[in-house]
């Protein structure tokens, strides 16, 4: 027992020891660079928000709300409220879906009464160039704004007139996956935003925003 | 004469078998993959080329300080752990600090793990040899790996778009190539490359 314990010490020590010294210097780094990664990315945020609600002046965040991720934990997101001459002009928050080749992270925004969808803009994607990627195209997105926020169901190509604005999505050619991820993100997150801001009294009746 | 040179000095030999002799992506083929998906403008092909010098001398000053430890089955183990780590902080390093340029490099980034040019320099050179050496050497091959790099991407964005650096290098009416931006623009000019290279070893001197 002694020995094998002697054996394992006297084979593995470096490793033990490499990986130690590792793990202090990916520590490090992330203690470093950490904070302004998440700056970066909150500006990229910030930049796609105004893409999609451009007649917003500010995007102020909101205390974080609590909401059910894809894997079924409960988890913290922030609602930012757009605000342009002291008036709300619409939420924009951050919905995720599960696409072909890794989570597809969307930005969402909707209009002041949470009525209609103004858009999404692709925060991250690894999806195929060319064929999943497309869900950042006009062709696709387009098909979201103005859309009412119901449950989107997804069809096939040929199926449904792509320009007609309704909770009906017409798929990207050869890229039903992520076609899908962004219609089941749109259709798990949006009513659980709804849900929230209208518990916080922001939108609906009496709202006071 | 290349015999004469590694006796004499093994860190003109490490730099001369690093840019030519033995660079990695026109002479020893390996590396490939990043230069067929970044060369398609210099600028990301600069960046991935600094990333690897920076993951290869941090490699190699590491698996050298190891040398003497290291034994036969943990010897693999090591070195990616050793890989991993450094191409971790350079992707760190490029998120923080070069938000735009991480996303139009994607997944190659953290894919430089995966780069037979680094394990090859930490088992051929860097596990057994010096420190010094080790540094010398990572940087030579380094070097040798981005020139090869951005010698593919200033001609594809020249033919592709006919600007280098977003600078205008030919005639507005000359029609850019776009399928100089594909990968088939990609492995054409890897190809006539290559037989360059080859041409140039087999000429007489």
């Amino acid at each position: 027992m002694l020995d094998n314990l002697k054996r394992f010490v006297r084979e593995s020590w470096l490793l033990v020891a490499a990986s130690l010294v590792c793990g202090v210097l990916l520590a490090a780094t992330n203690a470093a660079v950490g904070p302004r990664i998440e700056l970066n990315k909150a500006a990229k945020l910030t930049n796609l928000a105004v893409g999609l609600l451009p007649e917003a002046k500010t995007f102020a965040p909101l205390d974080p709300v609590e909401i059910q991720g894809l894997d079924g934990k409960t988890e913290k997101a922030v609602v930012f409220k757009a605000v342009a001459d002291d008036k709300v002009v619409g939420w924009v928050f951050k919905v995720v879906g599960s696409g072909f080749a890794d989570k597809i992270e969307l930005v969402a925004a909707v209009d002041a009464s949470f009525q209609k969808i103004a858009g999404y803009d692709v925060m991250t994607s690894s999806e195929t160039v060319n064929f999943g990627d497309q869900i950042k195209e006009a062709y696709y997105r387009n098909q979201f704004v103005g859309a009412p926020t119901e449950r989107f169901n997804l069809v096939g190509t040929g199926t449904a007139k792509p320009e007609l604005i309704d909770s009906t999505i017409v798929a990207i050619s050869g890229a039903t996956i992520s076609s899908a991820a962004v219609v089941q993100a749109m259709n798990y997150y949006v009513p659980q935003f709804k849900e929230q801001l209208e518990k916080k009294g922001l939108i609906g009746n009496g709202s006071n925003p | 004469m290349a015999a004469t040179l590694e006796r004499q000095n093994p860190y003109s030999e490490a730099v001369v078998t690093g840019l030519w002799r033995e660079i990695p992506v026109f002479r020893m083929l390996l590396g490939t993959c990043p230069i067929l998906a970044v060369t398609a403008a210099v600028k990301p092909a600069l960046t991935m080329g600094l990333c690897v010098i920076f993951v290869l001398v941090c490699s190699n000053i590491m698996v050298s300080l190891m040398r003497k430890g290291l034994r036969p089955h943990v010897r693999i183990l090591l070195f990616t752990l050793t890989i991993a780590t450094f191409v971790t902080i350079a992707d760190l390093f490029l998120r923080a600090y070069q938000p735009r340029m991480s996303e139009v490099l994607g997944p190659y980034v953290p894919l430089i793990i995966v780069n037979c040019v680094i394990i090859w320099r930490a088992e051929a050179r860097a596990s057994n040899s010096g420190v010094l050496l080790s540094i010398v050497d990572g940087l030579a091959m380094g070097l040798g790996f981005t020139i090869a790099l951005c010698v593919l991407a200033t001609i594809r964005e020249i033919l592709g778009t006919g600007k280098l650096f977003e600078i205008q290098i030919l005639p507005t009416a000359f029609p850019a190539w776009a399928a100089m931006g594909m990968p088939v623009g990609a492995f054409l000019t890897f190809g006539f490359v290559l037989g360059f290279i080859n041409y140039l070893k087999k000429k007489p001197a």
